[in-house]
């Protein structure tokens, strides 16, 4: 009984029916890319077990083919399946041979291969370091996410900064920070939205304190965008409540960021701000752009080369390395990795790419292994059809 | 009989590659073939005019040349000698292609039957076109047809005009002859206007005729360096190829700061006067002084460039189509009569057509000094070569005429592709920054884009399998066999190729930007072939499916690998979105559903099946039955 389930789980026609099934899954997630951009149809396709593509609305005759939707299932279990099946032919069919080497060096590489992609879903972070011509940078932020910070710039070295991430924020969630005895209260949150004045009619309810109630802005949540390069305008109602007692409710809201004056207000002694800002990653190091450089080609506006000049300042151990990042040669330092992403359109500012992948290696040993099994696979089937040939 | 089938077939390929190396006729006795040599920069490199003039008019016309209102046939660069130096001519050829003129909103223009417009006819219209290219959608992804066409109408009139003004001012017809004089009057003008200018700046009395002369020309010249196409005046050597070349307008402009008018300038505008006046002999004496003058300032390039016009005039990717043409007629014919000598000339004429086809691609690699593969054009050119170049070895093993045909169509549809992918212009333009890196541009894209050729190979032989299988009673078990031995080992190389070259993307995207893998679609698109690769494999091995079921397999291959190819690039989303128009949207969606059908076609009763192999297959169905 258990022997003849194993074997079901181990058969071809499993494997064959698997891969098609993600070559439909990956076709109707890359049509769906149009919809919804890389970003989150990566989510909604590949990182997920059950997917439904519905008829898009851009498409002709939306209002007759409107009701087609075809569900499926999503990347972790036609992944965590194969992978299944795999292992189960691996624990009923292995043998070590000479001839079955490549075979098992693809298959356990495909293993490596689908175990690293799911590592570096959960682990890798991505995020962006802007920095200016002859200044340094010890952050770097991504603009796909937001966090609600209070901070605390009494220290006269560092400020101290409490952050609470955006993905937490739901109306009535309640948050404390014992260490100054606040405790905030989400009265609001929108993902995106759109912020305007309001007029002398619409009091702003909401707001009570802060730029909020006194400029009037009133912010009407709107569709998530999901565009490849959009920015949501991501917006929320605080009521901040020290030693009990309410202080006020405050608007913020990413684009209220450091072009306008700090929100601040008075905790007993302290004197704090509150703000919504793109998520930041703080580094014991500063990175230094000393020279952005981009190049063209003669006579046009095709870009050649953009480059950025930079000095790594570690501040516990002291030691500064400079490095040169430019297209397809990345800086790796302290287990991040620097790539060189865009830049201010006045090119006075480089913007990078840090990327923590704790799992970066997997993919190119699994790789090698993939690649160096079919070689060797291919290359015997291919001697053996030599020599029978010469044979006839 | 034998060797008359050889001696025909010689002849025909004499015939054939003759007519690609006919001497261009040099009428009149200017020496247009130096004219035609003469190196300008534009898009980023050094290039002979005459790619210049087959470019543009690819552009504006869809083909390289230009009949004009008496019926006479222009070459390219012919074309452009008019364009820039008798450009009253010129403005009567019909270089502009409309493909709907009726739709265009402009009444009065299209004439029943014609679809190409000169200068002249579109004259008239030019307010109107004016207002209407200034409705259109500057998002080229929301634009209808129509705007489309009134967009690219309106890009090609601006093109027109900027090649037009590339050599020398366009004031007047009376102008064109006196340029020299131009010169040289502007030239004595800049000393005295100078002081001139700084007495009305100091308030002085000041000749106010003579400052207005000369604000008169710095404004023509102003707009001139703002218009005028191609870069002619080089830098003074020693110069690299990286350095900015200047246009007439900026290289006059110059002279305001006190440099001399450069020697290419008078040159171009002595040409000019000849040209015009009909002076052979001053034309060509011109023509030998500039381009001593090139050679002695660039002695490297000179070389590339005269490589290059050998090669527009060679042609030899349009060479190797008909030869690919002739060698699946000498096989198609094989299978009829005289099929051992047929069978050979076939095998021989894809060889000939093989070896012009890579003279072709190394020649490009030499001009650009890149890998094979860097655009959307080369990987057509370079997906019918590895074709063509796995068919030949098929043959050496099978010898059944089946690799020679398979291989001589994909050679021919895939060149005929690429022909009508170069219409966009120049297929030798430069490589944005990231994919700036002739390491994977040498790796990743070639092993990828090889992949390709493998798996539209397999499914081409697949094709033959269903066809012969149904149709061609002679089709026995033993050439199912066979075929099917075949499209197994080229999945296998197909399989290996792609997942090699998907795995060397992954590497290139990590050090790039810090991710292995993006889901994007391309990188989707190359998965999808490696998995439709590992599909037909494992049911292979498995024994899921048998010959035909294979078949079908492979058939859906070639609908995976062209979306894969271009599919994704109709998407518009992604890093490797580069290029490819709606236009290729219908021949995509017509290329699907005719494989569609080859895969309803092998799925059909065995009853259908008329060749011998069907039979048998059919009473062994019958017999398992009993």
């Amino acid at each position: 009984m258990m022997s003849q389930m194993l074997k079901n789980i181990a058969s071809v026609r499993l494997t064959v029916a698997l891969l098609s099934l993600s070559m439909v899954l990956i076709f109707f997630g890359t049509l769906d890319q149009v919809e919804y951009g890389i970003w989150h149809t990566q989510k909604l396709y590949f990182e997920s077990f059950l997917v439904i593509w519905k008829y898009p609305q851009t498409w002709p005759s939306y209002t007759y083919l409107g009701w087609i939707h075809i569900p499926m299932l999503g990347g972790y279990a036609v992944g965590g399946l194969l992978l299944a099946n795999l292992l189960a032919a691996f624990f009923l069919r292995f043998k070590f041979s000479v001839a079955k080497l490549g075979i098992n060096a693809i298959h356990l590489g495909l293993i490596l291969l689908l175990m690293s992609e799911l590592l570096t879903d959960f682990l890798s972070v991505e995020s962006q370091m802007t920095i200016i011509e002859g200044e340094r940078s010890n952050y770097s932020q991504t603009v796909r996410e937001n966090e609600l910070v209070i901070i605390d710039r009494s220290g006269t070295s560092q400020d101290i900064v409490h952050s609470i991430s955006a993905s937490k924020l739901k109306p009535g969630v309640q948050v404390s920070i014992p260490k100054n005895d606040l405790e905030i209260k989400v009265i609001a949150f929108y993902k995106n939205s759109i912020l305007g004045r309001g007029t002398e009619q619409q009091v702003q309810r909401l707001a009570t304190r802060g730029a909020g109630a006194k400029m009037n802005i009133l912010a009407t949540p709107t569709q998530i965008d999901y565009a490849e390069d959009a920015i949501n305008t991501t917006t929320a109602y605080i009521e901040v409540h020290y030693k009990k007692e309410v202080l006020g409710t405050w608007l913020v809201s990413n684009v209220i960021d450091e072009r306008f004056p700090a929100q601040k207000f008075q905790a007993g002694e302290k004197n704090l701000e509150i703000a919504m800002r793109y998520k930041r990653h703080y580094y014991p190091f500063e990175i230094e752009l000393l020279d952005f450089s981009h190049e063209k080609y003669p006579g046009t506006d095709i870009p050649f080369n953009y480059s950025s000049k930079v000095i790594a300042h570690h501040q516990e151990t002291g030691t500064d390395q400079q490095a040169l990042i430019y297209m397809n040669h990345p800086l790796r330092y302290n287990g991040l990795t620097f790539y060189q992403a865009s830049f201010m359109p006045d090119e006075t500012a480089t913007i990078l790419q840090v990327v923590r992948n704790p799992g970066w290696l997997l993919p190119y040993i699994s790789v090698l292994m993939m690649g160096a099994g079919m070689s060797f696979q291919f290359s015997l089937h291919f001697t053996k059809f030599l020599k029978k040939k010469a044979a006839q | 009989m034998k060797r008359a089938v050889t001696i025909i077939t010689a002849l025909v390929v004499l015939i054939t590659v003759g007519r690609h190396l006919r001497p261009t006729d040099t009428s009149d006795g200017f020496n247009i073939n130096e004219f035609s040599e003469l190196p300008v920069q534009v898009g980023g490199r050094i290039k002979p005019l005459d790619t210049v003039a087959r470019n543009t008019l690819l552009i504006l016309a869809s083909r390289q040349q230009v009949v004009t209102p008496s019926g006479e046939i222009l070459s390219p660069i012919e074309w452009l000698l008019d364009l820039t130096m008798r450009p009253e001519k010129a403005d009567t050829y019909r270089v502009f292609k409309i493909e709907f003129p009726d739709d265009l909103g402009l009444p009065g223009l299209a004439q029943k039957g014609q679809r190409y417009y000169s200068f002249n006819d579109l004259l008239p219209h030019f307010e109107e076109l004016n207002k209407l290219a200034q409705k259109i959608d500057p998002e080229h992804k929301k634009r209808t047809p129509y705007e489309q066409q009134i967009y690219s109408l309106n890009q090609g009139l601006t093109l027109y005009h900027r090649v037009m003004h590339s050599l020398h001012p366009i004031r007047s017809k009376e102008g064109l002859d006196q340029l020299i004089d131009e010169y040289t009057s502007y030239k004595s003008l800049v000393l005295p206007a100078m002081q001139e200018l700084r007495k009305q700046q100091a308030g002085e009395k000041h000749d106010t005729a003579l400052l207005r002369d000369f604000i008169a020309y710095g404004d023509d010249y102003l707009k001139l360096s703002q218009t005028a196409y191609l870069r002619i005046v080089p830098p003074p050597p020693p110069a690299s190829t990286m350095d900015d070349w200047e246009n007439i307008g900026l290289d006059l402009l110059d002279v305001i700061k006190g440099e001399p008018i450069s020697a290419y300038t008078t040159g171009y505008a002595s040409l000019t006067m000849a040209y015009r006046a009909n002076d052979v002999t001053m034309f060509n004496q011109t023509i030998n002084a500039l381009r001593e003058r090139f050679i002695a300032d660039f002695p490297t390039e000179i070389k590339r460039v005269h490589f290059e016009r050998m090669f527009n005039k060679l042609q030899p990717f349009a060479a190797s189509m008909e030869l690919y043409v002739l060698a699946f007629l000498a096989i198609c014919i094989s299978w009829l009569r005289w099929s051992t000598t047929l069978n050979k000339v076939a095998f021989w004429l894809l060889l000939f057509a093989l070896i012009i086809h890579t003279v072709g691609l190394i020649s490009r690699m030499y001009i650009q000094g890149r890998p094979p593969v860097t655009n959307l054009y080369s990987s057509a050119v370079f997906v019918g070569w590895g074709a063509v170049l796995l068919g030949a070895f098929l043959e050496r093993f099978y010898r059944n005429g089946i690799g020679v045909a398979m291989a001589a169509l994909v050679g021919f549809c895939t060149l005929i592709i690429a022909h009508h992918l170069a219409m966009d212009g120049d297929t030798l333009e430069m490589m944005r920054a990231v994919l700036d890196s002739n390491f994977w541009l040498a790796t990743h894209v070639v092993i990828i884009t090889f992949g390709y050729s493998a798996m539209f190979f397999a499914g081409m032989l697949a094709i033959a399998f269903i066809i012969g299988g149904l149709f061609v009673r002679s089709f026995s078990q033993k050439s199912a066999q066979s075929l099917s031995g075949m499209v197994y080992g080229i999945t296998c190389f197909a399989t290996l190729f792609s997942l090699v070259g998907t795995i060397l993307g992954g590497i290139w995207g990590d050090q790039s930007w810090g991710r292995f893998w993006g889901w994007d679609p391309k990188e989707n698109g190359a998965l999808m072939i490696v998995i439709m690769g590992a599909i037909l494999l494992h049911a292979r091995w498995g024994g899921v499916v048998r010959e035909r079921g294979i078949m079908a397999i492979a058939v859906c291959g070639n609908i995976v690998t062209a979306w894969s190819w271009f599919g994704t690039n109709l998407l518009g989303v992604g890093l490797h979105s580069y290029g490819f128009t709606d236009k290729g949207f219908k021949w995509l969606a017509i290329f699907f559903l005719s494989q569609l059908v080859f895969i309803l076609l092998a799925n059909l009763p065995w009853s259908y099946w008329r060749s011998d192999f069907g039979n048998i297959q059919q009473s062994r169905k019958r017999s398992n039955r009993v």
